[in-house]
């Protein structure tokens, strides 16, 4: 199909084609992205090989320094006169050796089993005293430390010996290394990315990685409430906490429980973010119309709602739709009976449209607060050319002001979507997962996953289950995100409006 | 950062929202101060008191102490008291406030920084034993000859006793003397049409598990301990089938005619609908007496728990019923002096003392005997109806859920006395997802 074909097809037509087109794709795409995952497989192994290869002959081709940096951190820098670096190595060297034997062994030793040895109990008269075996907790914490710190202290290992060939090159060319002033001043300047970005590496090393990495483990293993260290131990069970989410075939409640809330979660995420977004946008639209008087009080009316905090808000929604709540009593006397409408506690449909309509209270004054700049934003002669041209105020509409904002808010609309599969706030403050039900495990119908997981950890003590969920939510929403963004054209055409 | 402070709002929320021990005591602290509260006993032998040679070769001790907040002057008070019993040890005891609630959960994270002697509700034992923190009593003798048998059931796993009861933990019916007479307040028709003639509400938490059990513990399906492979899946005791589906249609019907008078609301709006005039029953726990009382004074009656009609007869309601107690850190760098502690703040004279200036019903049988108790309504409806009562040990956390579930259903608009099928299903699929099946 030429462009002018294209162009002369009407929109459900132009639809059709899309959705045609981006069906047949499919088995491409998927080609692709299985070729592109081989190909990093195999340029990961090739790289490693290289590695080798480097090391080896890096070995060979090294003098007596050289060789012997391969066992002794630094030697290679030292004995060419580069006092300050070599310290530096062996001191690593010294550190790191001392480190596992009086801590990191103890630990790691017993990753494999997470710990053997129970707990037991000395008797002491009519006293006892509980003697504590084995941590689990602490092997999994300190062997995921151990490990990390292992590897980085083999790469500074690789970069040592790759340094001490370095300097018998240097020394073979008949060159001075370089002095520890002239190094300290490249660091402020050739390297100062170096200097500035170490420190917050490390600190998100600590703070985020390695209990993230603490956290996919716990997902493996037995972690529950009925193996609490550190009175007993727990131990790898492999996919097991995955596999009762997704058993299915025996009809168990956990994998009911899963696959109906995370239905729900999904089809709350799309109502809750395209809700706030479409009614916010409304709303900006109209208070933006020329014409509208007192623009500042109706933006300021609705900015209001934000002033209180959201948590504030939905604790008191919660209460004012109790039975006896104020909505109940208004209706009451309203329509001059007794209503006591149970907005959680009786359908779920009412429960769950509630808590979208509520979301909407706390959703859209932020909505309109962002439209609202990007409104006044959009360059005024882009209306006017269209007006002279003879746009009427629907084309504006449709071919000016909502490209723009859809252009400019795509990436707001992302982190909103995966926000709301994780709106925690929400459910768990206002209908906290009612109306109950028998028919799952641990939670209610306007549960959404993460208020699952809390329900788990917190109640419960289900890690490892919590664990699982978690993970299979962070996929959910990595791939929504890197599916829409990539396809968004505010990704594809970054210049566009500019 | 929102979602952090969410969780920690949402963490103290559930602190309050738990069941059973929410604000125990409430706001007991000033009551009855005066009479003179350093009179503790310094003759040896008397119950919670041993000879200085249990102590062994434990010296320069300091414990720490977990008590809820409202106990925390008192118990201050009482662990001076216990020093000056031992003249020749330096003792050192520091008093955290702590919530009886979270005591457990705060515990397993970490028992090496968690508290020597601690308070908790019965429900965590299990949860103490299993993972192996809490270590058992070592005066189990005189413990279990000094306290009432109840208090005592709820603190033995495995034929161990491993806490020292301190106050029971339940709840009973209370009302307004002006609109439910003490002969109406005996049975639920009597209450609830009393509440309906004066038009007020009788206010009960159908939708928490911790008081919808009464449904299924006044037919006779009552916890049994816990059994399975893991020791966590709840038995039940033989129960018989039609027995418990006609006492849950009972209780249905019965709410049902008088909708608009039996209202389902937290327990937090009984004492607040005594001071507005819309409330004149409820059933409330024994942490809430104060609050109860400051609105009503004179006119609060309290009682144990209505009977129910069904075929005929009325049928005793069985609640549920917590105790609190102190426990022993299985870690405590000082074993002997922590069960020392222990002992003595669980013992006759701590008890006494508590019960009258803050109000907690003793489960010490001596105590249980004194004036303080029988001459205070509160107190005694409380031991009556821990004779019609399950302990709240001995729980598998899969308990609450469906619990609840079953008492929102059994209140629910679309609930149909008549339909034997449905209440049999719905109790059906209530066990089976308590015992995770």
């Amino acid at each position: 199909m030429t462009y002018v074909e294209y162009r002369q097809l009407n929109p459900f037509q132009r639809f059709a084609f899309n959705f045609k087109k981006f069906i047949s794709n499919v088995p491409h795409a998927v080609a692709n992205f299985f070729k592109a995952i081989g190909r990093g497989i195999v340029k990961f192994f090739v790289g490693i090989g290289k590695g080798f290869y480097n090391y080896g002959t890096t070995f060979v081709k090294g003098d007596w320094a050289t060789k012997l940096s391969y066992l002794i951190f630094g030697v290679g820098d030292f004995s060419k006169g580069k006092y300050y670096k070599g310290i530096l190595f062996f001191l690593v060297e010294v550190l790191y050796i001392l480190y596992m034997v009086f801590f990191g062994w103890t630990y790691l030793k017993d990753f494999t089993t997470l710990g053997t040895i129970p707990k037991h109990t000395e008797p002491d008269g009519i006293f006892e005293k509980i003697v504590y075996g084995d941590n689990s907790m602490l092997i999994l914490l300190y062997s995921v430390l151990t490990i990390v710190i292992t590897i980085v202290v083999f790469a500074i290992y690789i970069v040592n010996t790759k340094d001490a060939y370095k300097m018998q090159l240097l020394r073979a060319e008949g060159k001075k290394p370089t002095s520890l002033k002239t190094d300290i001043k490249d660091f402020m300047d050739g390297k100062y990315h170096i200097t500035l970005m170490s420190f917050p590496v490390l600190m998100i090393g600590i703070f985020n990685i390695l209990p993230l990495i603490f956290m996919i483990l716990i997902a493996f293993t037995s972690y529950d409430y009925q193996h609490m260290p550190p009175g007993t131990l727990f131990t790898w069970v492999g996919l097991d906490n995955f596999a009762s989410l997704f058993d299915v075939v025996n009809n168990s409640t956990r994998a009911r429980t899963f696959i109906e809330l995370t239905e729900w979660t999904l089809v709350w995420a799309v109502i809750a973010t395209f809700s706030n977004y479409i009614l916010g946008m409304i709303f900006a639209l109209m208070i933006n119309k020329k014409g509208i008087r007192l623009k500042a009080l109706w933006r300021t009316l609705f900015v209001i709602t934000i002033a209180v905090p959201q948590f504030v808000s939905l604790l008191l929604m919660n209460q004012m739709l109790q039975s006896n709540g104020a909505i109940n009593i208004l209706l009451s006397y309203i329509t001059g009976q007794n209503v006591e409408i149970q907005f959680f506690n009786a359908s779920p449909l009412l429960a769950r449209v509630t808590v979208c309509v509520v979301n909407c209270w706390v959703g859209i004054p932020y909505t309109i607060l962002s439209m609202s700049g990007i409104l006044m934003n959009i360059p005024e002669d882009l209306y006017e050319s269209a007006r002279i041209d003879g746009a009427g105020p629907v084309k504006t509409f449709t071919k000016i002001t909502l490209p723009y904002m859809v252009f400019v808010t795509t990436p707001q609309l992302i982190t909103q979507f995966v926000g709301n599969i994780n709106n925690f706030n929400v459910i768990y403050l206002l209908s906290n997962g009612a109306p109950t039900t028998h028919k799952f495990y641990q939670a209610g119908y306007t549960d959404l996953l993460v208020t699952w997981l809390f329900k788990l950890t917190m109640d419960k003590q289900d890690y490892n289950l919590a664990a699982a969920i978690g993970i299979l939510v962070f996929i959910v929403c990595a791939t929504l995100s890197l599916i829409i963004f990539n396809n968004s054209k505010s990704m594809k055409d970054e210049e566009a409006f500019s | 950062m929102k979602k952090i402070l969410a969780i920690l709002l949402a963490g103290m929320m559930t602190t309050a929202a738990l069941t059973g021990c929410a604000g125990s005591g409430g706001s007991t602290a000033d009551k009855g101060n005066s009479n003179g509260e350093t009179k503790t006993s310094e003759s040896t032998g008397k119950n919670g008191v041993v000879d200085v040679a249990d102590f062994g070769d434990e010296d320069n001790i300091t414990l720490k102490v977990w008590a809820p907040d409202a106990a925390v002057k008192i118990t201050k008070q009482q662990c001076e008291a216990f020093k000056e019993l031992y003249p020749d040890k330096k003792i050192e005891i520091t008093i955290v406030a702590q919530g009886e609630d979270t005591a457990a959960t705060q515990m397993m994270n970490d028992p090496d920084a968690s508290a020597d002697v601690f308070g908790f509700c019965s429900d965590q034992l299990n949860k103490l034993v299993n993972a192996g923190v809490i270590a058992k009593c070592a005066y189990a003798d005189q413990v279990t000859a000094a306290n009432t048998e109840e208090s005592l059931n709820a603190g033995i796993i495995d034929n161990k006793l491993y806490c020292y009861p301190e106050t029971t933990n339940g709840y009973i019916l209370v009302y307004d003397k002006r609109v439910v007479s003490d002969d109406q307040a005996k049975t639920f028709e009597g209450v609830l049409k009393a509440c309906k003639d004066a038009g007020k509400q009788f206010i009960m938490d159908a939708g928490n598990g911790f008081y919808s059990c009464i449904f299924t513990f006044t037919g006779g399906v009552k916890l049994d301990g816990l059994e399975g492979e893991d020791n966590d899946i709840q038995k039940f005791t033989d129960y018989d089938e039609d027995t418990a589906v006609k006492t849950l249609a009972a209780f249905g019907k019965l709410f049902k005619d008088y909708k608009g008078t039996f209202t389902s609301l937290d327990v937090a709006n009984i004492s607040s609908g005594f001071s507005s005039g819309k409330c004149g029953a409820g059933i409330d726990g024994t942490w809430n007496a104060v609050v109860n009382e400051k609105a009503l004074g004179d006119n609060l009656g309290v009682a144990k728990l209505p009977t129910i009609n069904i075929d005929g007869k009325d049928v005793t309601s069985i609640s549920m019923f917590g105790y609190k107690s102190l426990g022993v850190n299985g870690s405590s760098k000082f074993p002997r002096s922590s069960q020392i502690l222990a002992y003595y703040l669980s013992g006759e004279e701590c008890q006494r003392q508590r019960a009258t200036e803050i109000g907690w019903g003793p489960t010490n049988s001596t105590v249980n005997g004194e004036d303080v108790v029988t001459q205070n309504d509160m107190l005694t409806a409380i031991n009556e109806q821990s004779k019609n009562a399950v302990a709240q040990v001995n729980m598998s956390s899969t308990f609450w859920d469906p619990m609840k579930n079953l008492g929102n259903k059994i209140i629910a608009e679309e609930f149909k006395p008549d339909d034997t099928d449905a209440i049999k299903k719905l109790l059906d699929s209530t066990i089976a997802n308590i015992r995770d099946e």
